[in-house]
């Protein structure tokens, strides 16, 4: 029954389409799909698509890097991060360590992981340390730090938790005057732990034309025509195109765990501001394990210089809320390469930038999105 | 990040699963399957370390063959 991307193309130019539209997505997958199989370039003209808030350790707070490198700095302690992280700039004075990475190299005991379980098994190898888990990620990744928190923690382990929700950020660009987009693309394998249903909002309250993709030219191809055909026909509606994967309602057991483990309140998304309801923190029976209130008192912002915003000339809060494309940013290219990132956007696999260039794309300048 | 990796579960021990994906080997936590009826020879999502979701072969064959194409990509196109 499924067609091939060739098919959903003939769908597509099929439709009497003369407005410009925005199709938005919410997830760096997404956007390593559509980059890489090249497929702005085949879609009409008219058709725009922008990548959005796909990206967590992007808009992780600047402060946390910063504490996390303050702690991965004492004497006994053990960080532990994706990798992603270990690159991720914050903004001190010339000859501090300005990434994890730098105070790796001046002495600090910092290790990438890939798996919570990995965090688990360090914190059993070395009783006499205290392993820290700086954890970022949306949804996808919060579930299993749940689950990891959920079936026990070894005493010496605690979690600097940055974990947010992908939802209330595309919530929060609608609410604003400029929403940048008139379709959305519903991130795949968020809506596989959480289900389809979370996103019903959108077309409900915001008459947006919204479906779940997968991440084959195909899946996203057919998401991109239900959008367009929604617009067309003005009936508008929450679609499933990776119905194989995703169900509505999701992972129940995977939404208990991230319940009991979590609670969610406001948070801060780096160079954005404070989005409502849209960050994880650790549940108060898990205090003993909440490095925020272990080493509460160990860093103090106020004095530090532009602490929380993005480094100088770095404009990637306006790429993860899609307000410019990454190539619109002076530094792209330039100053700022994956070998030597200046931005959050260019040093995670999921971030714009990085996803942009490894994609060939390497003029600097483009077209702006205009909002 | 976000991303799962299709693999299929060779062995079961309890929360603990060896998977397998073209070759590669892994340890994957079944924590969050809890209300799913799990054997050897099924495939699942994989992150982090962590089964997220069971999925077909059909689901799971397609997905490779993605990352097969995503990763030539890169490869060619390169960061320089
Ligand atoms: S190109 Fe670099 S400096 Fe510009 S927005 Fe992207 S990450 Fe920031």
């Amino acid at each position: 029954m499924s067609h091939d991307a060739a098919y959903w193309l003939r769908q597509i130019r099929s439709l009497h389409l003369t407005q410009r539209t925005r199709i938005m997505n919410v997830c760096g997958g997404h956007e390593r799909s559509i980059t890489m199989a090249g497929l702005r370039s085949v879609l009409p003209s008219t058709i725009e698509l922008i990548p959005g808030p796909g990206c967590p350790v992007c808009v992780c707070p600047e402060e946390d890097v910063y504490q996390a490198i303050q702690l991965a700095l004492q004497e006994n302690i053990i960080l532990v991060a994706f990798g992603d992280m270990l690159r991720v700039p914050v903004n001190v004075p010339k000859g501090e360590a300005h990434t994890l990475e730098q105070a790796r190299a001046a002495g600090a005991d910092i290790r990438p992981i890939a798996s919570p379980q990995e965090a688990i098994a360090l914190a059993h190898a070395v009783p006499d340390k205290h392993v820290v888990f700086f954890a970022a990620g949306f949804e996808t990744t919060m579930a299993p730090v749940a689950a990891m928190v959920a079936a026990g923690m070894p005493e010496n382990l605690s979690l600097l938790l940055s974990g947010r929700l992908t939802w209330p950020a595309v919530a929060m660009l609608l609410a604003s005057d400029t929403p940048g987009f008139h379709g959305l693309v519903a991130p795949g394998h968020v809506s596989t732990v959480m289900g389809a249903q979370e996103w019903e909002f959108v077309p409900q309250h915001y008459h947006i034309p919204t479906a779940v993709a997968g991440f084959t030219a195909e899946s996203l191809l057919a998401a991109f025509y239900s959008i367009l055909r929604q617009l067309e026909s003005g009936k508008v509606f929450l679609d499933n195109c990776y119905g194989t994967v995703v169900s509505n309602t999701g992972n129940h057991r995977a939404q208990e765990i991230l319940q009991d483990v979590f609670s969610v309140t406001d948070a801060n998304w780096r160079g954005v501001g404070i989005i409502p309801a849209s960050g994880f923190t650790l549940q108060a029976a898990y205090r003993a394990h909440d490095a925020r209130v272990l080493f509460a008192h160990t860093v103090d912002h106020t004095q530090r210089k532009r602490a929380g915003a993005m480094p100088p000339g770095c404009d990637c809060a306006r790429v993860v809320l899609g307000r410019i494309y990454p190539n619109a940013c002076r530094l792209y290219g330039r100053a700022c390469t994956p070998r030597n990132p200046v931005g959050p956007c260019m040093v995670s696999e999921e971030g714009a930038c990085r996803i942009w260039w490894s994609g060939g794309l390497r003029a600097p300048t483009a077209p702006t999105v205009s909002a | 990040m976000c991303l799962g990796i299709p693999m299929q579960i060779t062995d079961i021990n309890g929360y603990n699963a060896r998977c397998e994906a073209k070759g590669v080997r892994r340890e994957v936590n079944l924590f969050l399957m809890q209300d799913a009826a799990l054997a050897p020879g099924d495939f699942v999502l994989v992150h982090v370390g962590y089964a997220i979701q069971k999925i077909s072969e059909v689901e799971a064959r397609s997905s490779w063959e993605l990352f097969d194409e995503v990763l030539r990509v890169q490869e060619q196109g390169g960061y320089a």
